[in-house]
């Protein structure tokens, strides 16, 4: 039996600054890998297809299960989770490559920090510091726990904004999973005092008016998210906050 | 001791973060969405009505025209309910399209064909309107004058083939853009947040965009090609006497032209 390999183009860049360039490398086949286990694989023989030896391939991972969010990339072009893309349903060769929108830290792995200073503009959090104990929070009933903990699966993989045709260096956009983030934390019982400020914050340049609503988000979050419905919605409150502002404020 | 520095703000490399609290971008973009069904989607509707009265020939349209331009401040209205509104959308939606990263061909899903083909055909209705307002509205015999003129002008710009087609296109495109343009407004202002709402919105939308793309296009044909009214000839619309002063006149003045307008004399 003929042993079966795997073929992988790789992406990858050094440095932030350094130019890009593309290795290729073959993979001895086992059924059920996952890009994980595929570059694992390759990190144990870094050597490319030519027979050079190079570095094993740097990328974000942390939970294996897709749970953590780290290891987006593209992958023949999409961007996925590499945690949960299986091998033997993907094309030969397998071609990755760091998430276009981001800036390129090393390899695969990209800086991000973009969304956590979005999730800090729109304070999306519960505010529960203080000097003393503030006692149990107020109840929360089970319809809006239903409702609420499909928005709290997000992983901030940041595949809602790689999609999204909005979210460039020109318009600046906040993307969908921030957005999904006020609407859970605009509806938490005590997350709730932060509201009109978030609802603010959002409307700012690149915030939730720079949604063109081509619907990406939704149909590439790994997590299922229902991110038009809470950009809908959120756009709604923006709507209301700007005119309640405009009257009384 | 020595107090640590602190560190220098760092430039974040990349898409930026949200800029909170600053610029007008928000009412910019609402605004330009809102004044797509209001008053520019509604003055859509009513042009592709006014000009289905094609179907009922050359008096019938005059009729219309006149109507029209007979309303009260009609000047003021065409100013500051259609040209305004009309070139700040357009203008805007311009502006909008150009700063968009289309990845269709990576992720080639129907929202985001429809995201593309909203921006492709504002840009075909933009160079449209622009040649239909200078050709028929400012060109030419002025309309507004010269009511009983508007089917016989609208003829011999479809007389030209190439004419025909881009009227044709541009009907497609901009009722297009019209019926999509609703289900946006209603998804992006929180209207139909749900999934199903959005696809009940979907086909009402898709509906009413057909319909009045048929109506346009029935306009189309009854002015280009419908056989009754082809070389139809100006229709006689007696315009309203120069010099009638109160109380008009209740008889028949002799040598009228038109019985049912007394006071007029030629």
């Amino acid at each position: 039996m003929a042993s079966r390999t795997i073929q992988v183009e790789i992406k990858r860049q050094s440095t932030p600054d350094h130019s890009s360039v593309t290795e290729k490398f073959e993979v001895p086949y086992r059924p059920n890998m996952n890009i994980t286990s595929l570059l694992g694989e390759i990190a144990l023989n870094p050597t490319t297809v030519d027979g050079k030896a190079t570095t094993p391939i740097t990328y974000d991972s942390n939970c294996l299960e897709e749970i953590c969010g780290s290891c987006a990339m593209l992958i023949n072009g999409k961007a996925r989770m590499a945690c949960s893309a299986l091998v033997d349903k993907l094309e030969q060769p397998i071609k990755l490559a760091p998430l276009s929108k981001f800036p390129v830290v090393r390899d695969l792995a990209v800086d991000r920090s973009v969304l956590f200073e979005n999730l800090k503009k729109v304070k999306a959090w519960v505010p529960i510091d203080g000097t003393y104990d503030l006692g149990s929070g107020p109840r929360q009933f089970p319809q809006l726990q239903e409702e609420l903990y499909p928005l709290s699966n997000c992983i901030s993989c940041t595949i809602c904004m790689e999609v999204c045709p909005q979210f460039n260096d020109a318009t600046g956009f906040v993307g969908a999973a921030t957005i999904a983030q006020v609407k859970l934390f605009n509806d938490n019982p005590t997350g709730r005092v932060l509201k009109e400020e978030r609802l603010r914050a959002l409307a700012g340049d690149g915030g939730i008016q720079e949604c063109g609503y081509a619907q990406n988000c939704v149909a590439a979050c790994p997590k299922q998210l229902p991110l038009t419905e809470a950009i809908s919605d959120v756009g709604r409150d923006v709507v209301i906050q700007q005119v309640k502002d405009f009257f009384v404020r | 001791m020595a107090t640590a520095a602190p560190p220098a703000p760092t430039k974040i490399r990349g898409v930026q973060p949200l800029r909170a609290g600053v610029g007008h971008s928000f009412f910019w973009r609402r605004l330009h969405s809102l004044s797509g069904i209001v008053p520019i989607g509604a003055f859509l509707i009513e042009h592709i009505v006014s000009n289905y009265e094609t179907m009922n020939g050359p008096l019938a349209y005059a009729q219309q025209v006149k109507f029209l331009n007979a309303l009260p401040l009609v000047r003021v209205l065409e100013w500051g309910l259609i040209f305004i509104p009309l070139a700040f959308h357009a203008l805007y939606g311009v502006f909008i399209a150009f700063r968009g990263r289309v990845n269709v061909d990576v992720y080639p899903w129907a929202g985001n064909y429809a995201y593309v083909m909203q921006r492709v055909t504002g840009l075909i209705a933009f160079a449209y309107i622009i040649q239909h307002i200078w050709r028929q509205r400012f060109a030419g015999v002025s309309l507004p004058e010269n009511p009983a003129m508007a089917f016989h002008k609208v003829q011999v710009e479809l007389a030209n083939p190439w004419m025909l087609a881009i009227y044709v296109i541009a009907m497609i495109a901009t009722t297009w853009h019209f019926a999509y343009g609703i289900w946006l407004f209603a998804a992006k202002w929180g209207i139909t947040p749900g999934d199903r709402a959005r696809r009940r919105s979907g086909y009402v939308c898709t509906a009413f965009g057909a319909a009045l793309c048929v109506m346009g296009l029935l306009s189309i044909y009854a002015v280009a090609f419908k056989p009754e009214y082809r070389n139809a000839p100006i229709p006689n619309m007696s315009s309203q006497p120069a010099g009638v002063v109160e109380p008009a006149p209740t008889s028949v003045t002799p040598g009228t032209t038109n019985p049912t307008q007394p006071g007029e004399v030629r």
